[in-house]
């Protein structure tokens, strides 16, 4: 299983996103590794992902991230802002889960 | 303090900060019409986050103490940004239509 990889401002809000991830990832016994970083240092990871999800709040950013991640072959999407905002781990899980299918 | 009614904050100002960034987006490649749409979204959002604001300013006004965490001030980060970068968007916009008629 490829690492997901959430994408906001200062990947400080999506980090708290990403704890709950990993609790709805473990609640269903999957093995994934999620981690959260900011715009700046995404491009750092671009190699080793299987997804990568931005924020609503970088939401701007998607076009340009797709074009940055085609070569890699790993797919973007936005993260649902009601699923975002009420910090629903496994909604967020299982989108970036169909999302790497 | 919530910490889903801090998450709302974000959300809601986040999502307009994206807005007014793909109002300029969309004003560099000059659809005017959907820049204005996207402002429209940003203050719709804008006003959303204005409400949860409020009412946290309500609380703290009638006695019921808001916790101030990192968390409630990085969202107070999010909402000053989205109102700034609402109003230079409006104003890049209208440079853009000017620059280009």
């Amino acid at each position: 299983m490829k690492d997901i990889m959430l994408v906001c401002s200062a990947g400080m809000s999506t980090s708290m996103l990403v704890v709950k991830m990993e609790k709805a990832a473990q609640a269903k016994g999957i093995e994934v590794n999620i981690f959260a970083v900011s715009e700046g240092e995404a491009k750092n990871h671009y190699d080793k992902i299987g997804a990568l999800l931005l924020g609503p709040q970088v939401r701007y950013l998607k076009s340009k991230m797709d074009k940055a991640l085609q070569p890699f072959g790993v797919p973007v999407d936005v993260i649902n802002s009601i699923h975002y905002g009420t910090l629903n781990g496994e909604a967020v899980l299982d989108a970036a889960l169909a999302l790497m299918e | 303090m919530d910490e889903m009614i801090i998450f709302g904050l974000i959300t809601s100002s986040g999502s307009a900060k994206s807005h007014a960034m793909e109002a300029i987006q969309h004003a560099k490649g000059g659809q005017f019409d959907q820049a204005k749409v996207s402002l429209e979204s940003a203050e719709k959002d804008l006003a959303e986050a204005h409400k949860i604001q409020t009412g946290l300013i309500q609380s703290e006004a009638k006695g019921d103490a808001v916790e101030v965490s990192i968390l409630l001030i990085h969202a107070q980060d999010h909402l000053m940004n989205a109102i700034m970068l609402k109003d230079l968007a409006r104003e890049f916009v209208d440079l853009y239509e000017k620059v280009g008629s």
